[in-house]
């Protein structure tokens, strides 16, 4: 059964071709796609099930129990800020479900920090073929689905 | 130490050889002034850029290379903790040669 992969924020869903960091733009660690915020205090939520494998306050991997392992990047370039602005909800190890609070953070913030708060959403290690059912670029809630990885 | 368990569908923890070729690929272990594991990728801060070598570090079976001036970045996938610790050893059993 293909897991579906659900929107950590509530935002735009842009696609990674516009991510300035062409570690997500050129797909070198997995294909995938990004998520514009909304400019306002919010929660950074779990896009699956599974174990909170990393945390870091500017990304995290969650891994499903079948080993899919899926990163999101809480803005570009904001290892910089050394986790100014990033409240950790989750700790690492835990089990989390899908959408579950993991980070808390103001993409205003980022955004007045001169750093791009889009978060890339990626299927590790995954090929293209891999993902389905992607969303178009357009709205999103949180939680609602980005594509499906089989 | 157990090894790293399979999470992500690859393989498990990479072999010595790949901190070794990626040590190499940077200039060498007196090149490298720094290296910290982020999530996906190794930050490595270098004394001369022009001794990093790219096919080196491609051939050593990373994702991908980006640079600015000294600043290196191996993009290696998620492993990379594990990688900045076998050469942080690495680094370590040949300074103690000196």
């Amino acid at each position: 059964m293909a897991l579906v992969v659900g929107s950590p924020v509530s935002g735009t869903v842009v696609g990674l071709a516009g991510v300035s960091d062409p570690v997500f733009s050129t797909a070198m660690v997995g294909p995938g796609t990004a998520v514009d915020p909304v400019r306002a205090p919010g929660e950074v939520c779990a896009p699956i099930a599974g174990v909170l494998r990393k945390l870091k306050p500017h990304a995290f991997i969650v891994v499903s129990d079948d080993g899919h392992g899926v990163l999101v990047h809480l803005g570009i370039d904001t290892v910089r800020l050394d986790g100014e602005g990033f409240r950790l909800i989750a700790t690492e190890g835990d089990w989390v479900a899908a959408g579950e609070p993991i980070v808390g953070w103001d993409p205003a913030a980022v955004a007045g920090q001169g750093l791009s708060p889009i978060c890339p959403v990626i299927a590790l290690d995954a090929t293209d073929g891999a993902l389905s059912e992607r969303s178009q670029p357009g709205p999103v809630e949180a939680g609602e689905p980005l594509f499906s990885w089989s | 130490m157990d090894p790293e368990p399979n999470q992500t569908g690859q393989s498990a923890r990479p072999a010595p050889t790949k901190a070794r070729a990626i040590i190499d690929g940077l200039g060498g272990a007196e090149n490298i002034l720094e290296i910290e594991p982020c999530i996906t990728r190794l930050r490595t801060e270098v004394r001369d850029s022009t001794l990093v070598n790219e096919a080196v570090l491609k051939s050593a079976g990373v994702h991908g290379v980006s640079r600015r001036g000294a600043i290196v970045q191996v993009i290696v996938g998620p492993e990379a903790d594990i990688l900045a610790q076998d050469i942080e050893d690495q680094l370590a059993t040949e300074e103690d040669q000196f």
